[in-house]
């Protein structure tokens, strides 16, 4: 048995039209929602990009993660704050994965914190946290060799999708919510890692102290694939002051063989008063070329899922208790502990807090406080450690294996694997 | 990277380097499949710009 439904028209209940026929095979949808899964032309009014397919769109990877992790800002697993961050502090300093640079000899001194928002346009946008550099020792003028950035760095074997080094390479677009309290052109540099090449791009800051969404288009690059590694492929530079090495080239719009003159050329100086801040939230990444009106919708992940994706790179983890035995006559002991995630790599450890020990062959029940001695780095990405830690009081008397219940709720274990 | 000093350890931890940066801050860093750990690469290249490993206690 078959049957056939004829529409021309299906409307709600409200009596408003949902899908209209025109006859001769073509509907028009006023679907606002669903629409990944659609096949059609997606309306632009209507969240989609105008191509007939979300391919064509170049919405290559619809339901994939987000190629930039913590993008939001919402996860700083080191801390929220640090003070004092000038000459020689290159690192991560509160939000994950995204890492402040300088080289040369940085004049300025600068605060950097994981910032809550309450208000302006990214907030209203759907961003409750910025990663903020608020100048506290301004640098009105550069050295030739400084160059101070913001960046975030992303494994070669998840950049695939862009076909780089192919006849079918993908342009690439960053997007990006932004604050800064000086005006004027600042500049991106996109660095392939594995290919020492780089393209630049530039956005300006229209008005001080105002969040702002920036679109920068990337051409693609048909020279120079990424490697399929866990290394650093891609490195994605926000450069907030440099010098004349840094400027006196040309902005690249093509990639080319790194030219360390054309990599911010352009750019202004934001550490030149301590007036100054630059904030930052929303980045994404995409393949393809979008324009502030096409480009997708951040994805906005759980709390919990970027956490996850940021342990790969950097977890920390407090409030353990040993129960190991002490061999021997020996003062040093060795506890195990193991990371949650799998690593990117190797990780190196460090450790902070103490332990405190009790010793059941004396009677137990007596603390000895000590801090942890050392550590025995792992031998590989599943990130285990030892951890050494000393008995000075209560050593053991005779041979043989002695339990030992070490109270190391204040230890703080963290285990690092970043690019 | 600001290194400031890199040594070994004492057994059990003879594998494993105590690295420890201008500001004072100290991390350990393996040794044993450790060619894709940043910190590792970065003291290759302090020792491969002149700087010694120092022993262990």
């Amino acid at each position: 048995m078959s049957s056939t439904i004829q529409v021309d028209t299906i409307k709600d209940i409200g009596g408003n039209t949902i899908i209209s026929s025109n006859g001769s095979g073509t509907f028009t949808s006023n679907l606002s929602s669903n629409v990944s899964s659609a096949t059609g032309t997606l309306p632009i009014a209507n969240g989609g990009t105008g191509a007939a397919t979300l391919a064509a769109a170049g919405l290559q990877r619809p339901n994939a993660n987000p190629l930039i992790i913590n993008g939001d800002m919402a996860v700083a697993q080191r801390s929220t704050s640090v003070t004092g961050v000038s000459n020689g502090n290159s690192g991560y300093q509160t939000c994950d994965r995204i890492r402040f640079d300088e080289s040369g000899t940085m004049g300025a001194a600068l605060t950097i914190t994981q910032e809550s928002l309450t208000s302006g346009n990214a907030f209203i946008n759907g961003f409750a946290n910025a990663f903020k550099v608020d100048v506290t020792t301004a640098d009105s003028s550069p050295d030739a060799d400084d160059w101070s950035r913001i960046n975030i760095r992303l494994e070669s074997q998840d950049l695939q999708v862009f076909k780089k080094g192919t006849s079918n390479a993908e342009k690439f677009t960053l997007a990006f919510w932004v604050k800064a309290t000086k005006t004027g052109t600042n500049t991106i540099e996109l660095f392939d890692a594995d290919n020492t090449r780089s393209i630049g791009g530039s956005y300006s800051i229209s008005s001080s102290n105002t969040w702002e969404h920036k679109v920068v288009n990337f051409a693609a690059d048909t020279t120079g694939a990424f490697a399929d590694d866990n290394g650093e492929g891609l490195r994605i530079s926000w450069t907030l002051s440099a010098g004349s090495n840094y400027t006196s080239g040309t902005l690249p719009t093509a990639w080319e063989s790194s030219t360390v003159a054309n990599t911010a050329v352009g750019q202004v100086n934001n550490f030149d008063s301590t007036s100054n801040n630059f904030h930052i939230t929303g980045i994404q990444l995409e393949v393809g070329e979008y324009t502030s009106a096409t480009i997708p919708p951040f994805q906005h992940e759980s709390f919990g899922d970027s956490l996850y994706r940021c342990m790969r790179y950097y977890e920390t983890q407090t409030g353990f208790q040993f129960f190991t035995f002490q061999s021997g006559t020996n003062v040093t002991n060795n506890a195990y502990v193991n990371c949650s995630v799998k690593k990117r790599a190797n990780p190196t450890g460090s450790f902070s807090g103490s332990i405190i020990n009790f010793f059941p062959h004396t009677g137990g029940g007596q603390g000895e406080t000590n801090n942890a001695t050392g550590m025995g780095a792992s031998t590989g990405p599943d990130g285990h450690f030892f951890v050494g830690f000393e008995t000075e009081a209560n050593a053991p008397t005779t041979d043989g294996f002695h339990p030992i219940y070490a109270d190391a709720r204040n230890l703080v274990i963290n285990w690092a694997s970043e690019l | 990277m600001n290194i400031k000093t890199v040594k070994k350890q004492a057994i059990p931890f003879q594998e494993t380097l105590i690295l420890t940066l201008k500001d004072d801050t100290f991390f350990f860093v393996p040794t044993i499949n450790a060619e894709d750990n940043t910190d590792y690469q970065a003291i290759l290249k302090w020792v491969a710009d002149g700087n010694t490993i120092e022993e262990a206690d």
